[in-house]
């Protein structure tokens, strides 16, 4: 899922600050999952700003609404009235449910309330971490089902570093070397051996390197 | 799409008492409480302060929105009250509610509404001392902060 983290309350109040009627949009999937922009998250700010608003003498009208993905059009369609009746939307959603409703509703200014931040996972109840960077030319096969793209600090294709100390990377010693991970589970695979193979350089053209990418499936377009 | 939460009930309309002509700080105070834990506090009842009561089937019920939306009703100030440590009958309830209290808590900051005005204290069974013991020190302690600037 895509993880990320709502902006700071004091970020967030100076961008709706030139608005009096305002909607909270929240998305119902991933930032949902990591508790940034779903139902709760978009009535605990509306009341937080509400609050913050009223405390330096101002009224602010807040309107509330979660739609199920802000990064399909058929779900930002129901946001259509919510819109229309608002000054601005504030989106909870990560930047590409923001764009998709700045694209669909060009009139209406489209505010990011949360930092989009990594393709992560849920290791367990309120840890996220980052386990993908989308480089679009997946070597998991290569690494044991380990990403030294995503995983490893320097992202070495042949590790480890010098900077692997017990099982821990130098960058930061809460981070685990992935290249140990890559090894340790490559053993219990018997397959140790694969990782004395020279792997060359990676190509970065399949990444976001290569300009804004697209994909395209013929069989879905009619 | 997704409704809205319900709000909690706005308090009484007595705010604010005249005195010779000196005005008098009449506070407001919304309390959670697990059930478990009390069964009420009528007994806290008086006429120096305002109490609306909130029960909870346990205070893992206790949401950060719930605590903002008793501010914006008017509350001076916003007590927990949670069975102790070990003792809830959910198993981690109350600890719940303490993470969502401390969150809350920054987030009054953040506002400049002071994070002291939210408080979370742990309440023995049906124990009605320690019951006035957080009503009398949470008016004392509104004593200082003074009423809730955003109501």
């Amino acid at each position: 899922m895509i993880v990320g983290q709502q902006k700071p309350l004091a970020e967030i109040k100076a961008e709706v600050v030139p608005f009096s009627k305002l909607l909270i949009l929240g998305c119902g999937t991933c930032v949902k999952t990591c508790f940034a922009g779903g139902e709760d998250e978009v009535a605990t700010l509306a009341s937080s700003l509400r609050l913050a608003f009223k405390k330096d003498g101002r009224q602010i009208k807040i309107e509330e609404l979660t739609v199920e993905r802000q990064c399909e059009d058929e779900f930002i369609k129901e946001a259509a009235a919510a819109i229309a009746r608002n000054d601005a939307v504030l989106s909870l959603a990560c930047g590409a449910g923001v764009q998709m409703v700045a694209n669909r509703y060009a009139k209406s200014p489209v505010l990011p309330g949360v930092n989009t931040t990594f393709i992560g996972i849920l290791e367990k109840q309120g840890l996220f971490t980052e386990k993908c960077l989308g480089c679009g030319d997946c070597v998991l096969d290569v690494f044991a089902g380990i990403c030294p793209v995503s995983r490893c600090s320097k992202k070495l294709m042949n590790g480890p570093c010098g900077g692997s100390h017990g099982g821990k990377c130098e960058v930061n010693p809460d981070t685990d070397c992935a290249w140990q991970l890559i090894i340790d589970r490559s053993k219990d695979f018997g397959q140790l051996d694969r990782l004395s193979t020279y792997v060359p350089p990676k190509d970065w053209r399949t990444s976001n390197a290569g300009g804004p990418r697209k994909l395209v499936r013929e069989d879905h377009i009619i | 799409m997704s409704e809205s939460y319900p709000r909690p009930p706005n308090h009484s309309m007595a705010e604010v008492v005249e005195t010779n002509n000196k005005a008098v700080f009449k506070p407001k105070i919304t309390v959670f409480h697990c059930f478990n834990a009390i069964s009420s506090t009528a007994g806290a009842d008086s006429n120096e302060y305002d109490i609306s009561a909130v029960r909870m089937p346990c205070s893992s019920m206790t949401r950060e929105v719930f605590l903002l939306r008793a501010f914006e009703a008017g509350a001076d100030a916003v007590v927990v009250m949670v069975c102790p440590e070990g003792d809830c009958r959910y198993m981690e309830g109350n600890i719940r509610a303490g993470k969502r209290v401390a969150r809350v808590k920054k987030i009054l900051d953040e506002i400049g509404l002071d994070g002291k005005r939210l408080n979370i204290y742990p309440v023995p069974e049906k124990d009605l001392n320690t019951i006035d013991r957080i009503i009398k020190q949470t008016v004392s302690d509104l004593a200082g902060l003074g009423p809730n600037p955003a109501s």
